[in-house]
């Protein structure tokens, strides 16, 4: 097998292309990194504007279940309040009681206290936020690392440029083609899956070297797309396993006391692995954060998840800014929707997904900055409505990606970064 | 590599008209001086096999015929491979053959060689059966030398039990089948599902029967059509049409069709058809037993206690149930001159510009009660005169046979002669109209045709050129196909025997009667009882203890029942994928290889990726194929010779022996320090074994 292989893109999707030129008459283009569906329109002046492709990379941070935003970047007084009154920070503002090292970054990153979305269920409000389109059961969405991997190719030789830590790929890649799709890390601390061979070194090269003898027979008779891509993902996950880049997901290289910082938890060592593969050029990675369905005891969950939360963040809006990577990096947090001002019966908070907040820093966006309110109870939206889709948008600003342009997928349906969303301009610095 | 008639020689051979061009016509004569023009497709126990010009295929004693006919037929090279097993079904597949032929003929093209029995015995064990053979079952193939057997091992798989898997895990993806939807387990969906296949109901009652099916989910478990979807019967509506008859009106639901003819007002009249059919949170079930059901919930001790109570009663009011009312109205955001947003939709069927004769719409539109509607869509959308429902399903069977479709994408019929030969696709949905909507009979139609037994085509197809079906395309198995495959090897053949029958366990331990007749002590015992079952399957999984009982069993066995429990190796359940958890977790082998998370319909991927690869390479499955106690291994180590032993292998992996030069570098491997481990690795991590010739 040949190691050094020039790597083609493996973007062909096999379907959509078998069915386009057998059927069809149509041809649908692929590349790598190219437009690799067909565009409706051929692409507009490429925008610009304060902010625009100022992120190489993305952290987007996902808490799982409703984070409450009373409790944590949008608190309130009197019976709204909660368990812990709201701290003063470095900025103008203030946040949630829990917040504490939060607090000491506020000059780092911005606040929409403004966000609105359209449904109380989980998964489809995590769906909504995640890639701006409802679900549907004809078509899946992509997340926004799947979209730049379509306008601005991969981010890495090897390695994916679309990378999710504790949670599923979960078809990140939509409707392009599954070299698209996250990456799934489910444990930081264990890294890659499946990376490591039980075999020695000495039998592993006999072993491919027999594979690529007694397949070769079939190769030769059928060299069609489908085989030859095979052959390339065999490659490049041989030349993945035997390159140092697979470093890019041992945490033990990283110091004990750094790992101390971010949190000897999931979320935290999945943040420290998210600045890691930054810094090897992975362009978008997810991080998700379970434990936010407070409906009850809230107290006791901010205690646990909140503080996990405020320490992870914190640690990584710090480390990176230390390294540089703070103005190319957009760092974002956010959730499908946040909890209810009153608290219910089980000193918990339900679903509220009328109004809630989300936090945004690096890649351009402004520090100490509060972008729209919410009333003074925590219950609507009270200035500048923003929806997930322009909460998506912006993202896909900051990245450099063009927002309106106007993608089909293969059975020729029209989508765009955001589903139309508009970039909030006035977070950019 | 392959031989190719020059085209001079191939225009000698071609007979005019629509005829197959590898067949030679001679007349023959009878003992008594009748005669039949007619092909000879071969000899066996006395009977001398003749194919006419229409495709009938005629059995006369041999000593039947004239004597310089029966020395003819002791001589000649039969035509074709094999005997049909009987003549209408010859000429049912010779007709198709024909048809195709006349495609590729038209286009100047010719069918590719018939396929080798190694090639064919492990294509149609991955086509009907959904596994490739063992080691035993391929050589049986092999070593027969009657000329009926490619016949005889298709009517094999098709009553085998392996069949009703493969055919569910179609089924499974079209319709996005999950073991949890409504945060209730669709078990019961399932089951019923898999007992319409194996009792090889028509598909026209089976659709008949999902469209039209009343009461609960724990009841009746063809409920779960319209139930997978409650609440939300526009997307429901858009994948029945889509998936049914490949009306494609996904984009109508939201505004006019930009290419195709469907508007949104007549997406909302088909929708309308359903306005009266309730699936959210049926309320006659539960009805006046409600209040009961909440006082006996309140008097449970704990909140735990009670949300499982809570749960219980929403499982139980899973049902469908008909209102005497359409209510569907036009959207909020409706814009079209034709009506006004929010105005009530009366029911219409759509029609198409083909459809001359309109048969399938007569007697439908007549009624004045609502509660029938559904009832009317059902008779109109599953008539054998809908100019769509047969096409839609004999062409997706056709697609699961080879590879695929001759109209794609499937969902899409709206314009039959943009398909690659339209004649072809009319004659399939008229042949599955002729066979009564019988999928097993039309399935054994296709694979008896030449066109099914022929050499996958091996070439990359260049741009816009329509594939005509010079043979059944090359393709990767489906995520099913290959973890039954890799079960195969380890286990053998009796991997079929396993199966999971979750449905009747489910429902006996759910259903709680909530009419409203029963007094509250009754309620809170049924209640008490019904939870402590449902622990039994466990929090959110749908795996969980049964797994760990099936292990434990395992272990103090030692002779398996397979019927009972299927083996467990290194975590992995060795059963079929359709008696394992719908879909299966994420990591899973059959997830990371491709199988739909069942969220959007016909989603299956046959696309490699890195996480896949890795997983080939150093996951669980190659390390339980190359174990010592796994029947591949097992088998090929009781050989003498390593030569015989790299056959074994090549016979269990690939249903072919090796070449001399792979046997030459297979023994060597194994000379040089190889194990038989490795080489279980090699072969598993081929292109040779995950796609299907």
């Amino acid at each position: 097998m040949n190691l050094h292989n020039q790597l083609d893109p493996i973007s062909r999707r096999a379907f959509c292309e078998r069915w386009a030129s057998a059927a069809l008459g149509v041809t649908v283009l692929h590349s790598l990194g190219g437009r690799s569906f067909a565009a409706e329109a051929t692409a507009a002046a490429a925008p610009t504007g304060p902010g625009f492709g100022k992120a190489k990379n993305v952290i987007f941070l996902q808490m799982v279940g409703g984070m409450t935003h009373i409790d944590t970047l949008d608190p309130k007084d009197g019976p709204t309040q909660g368990p812990k009154a709201p701290i003063k920070t470095k900025a103008d503002f203030q946040l949630g009681g829990t917040m504490e090292n939060l607090a000491k970054q506020a000059d780092k990153f911005s606040i929409i206290r403004s966000m609105t979305s359209k449904t109380g269920v989980h998964a489809a409000g995590q769906y909504v936020i995640r890639t701006g389109y409802e679900q549907r059961g004809t078509i899946k969405h992509p997340n926004i690392g799947a979209w730049a991997q379509h306008f601005l190719g991969s981010s890495h030789k090897t390695l994916p440029s679309n990378v999710c830590v504790n949670r599923q790929p979960q078809n990140g890649n939509g409707f392009f083609p599954s070299s698209f799709s996250p990456l799934p890390i489910l444990d930081p601390d264990v890294g890659l899956q499946y990376a490591k061979s039980e075999a020695t070194p000495d039998q592993m090269v006999k072993r491919l070297a027999m594979l690529d003898q007694l397949d070769a027979g079939f190769r030769d008779r059928f060299k069609t797309s489908e085989v030859k891509s095979y052959t390339q993902f065999y490659d490049k996950t041989i030349s993945i396993m035997s390159s140092t880049d697979l470093e890019a997901f041992h945490l033990d290289d990283e110091p004990e006391a750094l790992k101390e910082k971010y949190g000897k938890n999931k979320f935290g060592q999945g943040c420290l692995l998210a600045r890691r593969l930054v810094e090897k050029g992975i362009r978008y990675i997810e991080v998700a954060k379970g434990g936010w369905d407070m409906h009850n005891n809230i107290d006791d969950g901010l205690e646990e998840h909140g503080a996990e939360l405020d320490v992870a963040l914190s640690a990584l809006l710090e480390d990176l800014k230390e390294r540089g990577l703070l103005e190319s990096t957009l760092v974002v947090l956010c959730s499908e929707f946040g909890r209810g001002p009153k608290i219910n019966g089980n000193a918990g908070r339900d679903h509220h997904p009328k109004v809630f907040s989300t936090l945004l820093a690096g890649g351009g966006i402004k520090g100490g900055f509060i972008y729209g309110s919410s009333d003074k109870e925590g219950m609507a939206v009270a200035d500048k409505q923003t929806s997930p889709q322009d909460f998506l948008s912006t993202i896909g600003w900051s990245l450099g990606l063009p927002v309106d342009e106007v993608v089909m997928s293969p059975s020729n349906r029209p989508f765009t970064v955001g589903d139309k969303g508009k970039p909030v301009m006035e977070l950019f610095a | 590599m392959k031989m190719r008639l020059c085209l001079p020689l191939a225009c000698v051979l071609l007979v005019t008209g629509l005829q197959a061009d590898n067949e030679v016509y001679r007349t023959w004569t009878d003992a008594q001086g009748r005669k039949l023009e007619a092909t000879f497709r071969g000899i066996e126990n006395g009977n001398v096999f003749l194919q006419v010009r229409n495709g009938y295929v005629y059995r006369l004693a041999l000593d039947k015929l004239s004597a310089a006919d029966q020395q003819a037929a002791k001589t000649l090279k039969p035509e074709g491979l094999g005997i049909p097993s009987d003549p209408n079904l010859a000429q049912a597949a010779a007709q198709i053959d024909m048809l195709v032929e006349a495609g590729l003929k038209k286009a100047a093209q010719k069918p590719n060689p018939l396929a080798s029995d190694e090639q064919f015995v492990r294509r149609v064990f991955l086509d009907l059966a959904g596994r490739i053979p063992t080691r035993e079952e391929a050589l049986e193939f092999i070593n027969d030398t009657s000329l009926s057997k490619r016949a005889k091992v298709i009517d094999r798989l098709l009553e085998s039990e392996g069949y009703r898997s493969h055919l569910f895990n179609y089924f499974a993806d079209m319709l996005r089948m999950a073991d949890v939807a409504q945060k209730a387990r669709f078990y019961t969906y399932q089951d019923w599902l898999k007992g319409q296949i194996s009792g090889n109901v028509p598909w026209n009652k089976i659709v008949q029967t999902m469209m039209t099916a009343d009461g609960k989910l724990l009841e009746n478990g063809a409920t779960g059509y319209l139930l997978r979807d409650a609440g939300m019967r526009l997307d429901n509506l858009s994948l029945t049409l889509s998936t049914f008859i490949g009306a494609n009106v996904s984009c109508a639901q939201c505004h006019d069709h930009p290419f195709a003819d469907w508007t949104q007002r007549q997406f909302y009249e088909m929708a309308a058809f359903f306005g009266a059919t309730e699936t959210y949170g049926a309320k006659g079930n539960a009805g006046g037993g409600m209040q009961g059901v909440r006082k006996v919930i309140a008097s449970l001790g704990d909140r735990r206690l009670q949300q499982q109570a809570k749960n219980l009663v929403r499982v139980n009011a899973l049902a469908v149930e008909d209102s005497s009312t359409n209510d569907l109205k036009m959207p909020d955001d409706y814009k079209y001159p034709d009506a006004r947003p929010g105005d009530l939709v009366a029911p219409k069927l759509i029609t198409w510009s083909d459809d001359k004769t309109k048969k399938a719409y007569q007697g439908v539109q007549t009624t004045k009660h609502d509660e029938q509607l559904r009832e009317q869509f059902a008779k109109w959308m599953t008539s054998p005169d809908n100019p769509r429902f047969a096409m839609t399903i004999a062409n997706r069977m056709w697609k699961h046979i080879f590879g695929l479709a001759v109209k794609e994408p499937v969902t899409d019929l709206d314009d039959p002669a943009a398909s690659v030969n339209p004649a072809l696709l009319h004659h399939l949905a008229n042949e599955m109209v002729r066979l009564k909507f019988d999928l097993k009979q039309f399935l054994r139609v296709l694979c008896n045709t030449q066109t099914y037994q022929r050499e996958a085509t091996s070439h990359e197809l260049a741009d816009n050129t329509p594939y005509l079906f010079p043979g059944p395309i090359l393709r990767r198995m489906t995520a099913e196909q290959a973890w039954d495959s890799c079960a195969t090897l380890v286990v053998g053949a009796d991997v079929d025997k396993f199966k999971g029958h979750r449905g009747d366990t489910y429902a006996k331990a759910m259903n709680i009667d909530l009419s409203g007749g029963v007094s509250p002590d009754v309620l809170k015992g049924q209640i008490e009882n019904a939870m402590a079952s449902m622990r039994q399957f466990g929090g959110g999984k749908a795996e969980g203890k049964p797994k760990n009982r099936k292990k434990r069993m395992m272990n103090q066995t030692s002779e398996e029942d397979l019927t009972l429990a299927p083996p467990v190796r290194d975590g992995l359940v060795l059963a079929r994928a359709s008696e394992l958890p719908q879909p299966e977790k994420d990591q899973h082998f059959l997830r990371m290889f491709g199988q739909s998370d069942r969220q959007i319909a016909d989603s299956e991927s046959e696309e490699g990726s890195i996480p896949q690869v890795l997983m080939l390479m150093n996951g669980e499955a190659q390390r339980v194929i190359g174990e010592k106690d796994s029947l591949v291994v097992k088998t090929a180590s009781a050989q003498k010779t390593p030569e015989q032993q790299v056959e074994s292998l090549y016979l269990s992996f690939f249903s072919r022996k090796p070449r001399a030069d792979e046997l030459a570098t297979a023994v060597a491997g194994l000379g040089n320090g190889m194990t038989m481990r490795d080489l279980t690795w090699v072969l598993f991590n081929t292109r040779e074994f995950i796609f299907v010739e």
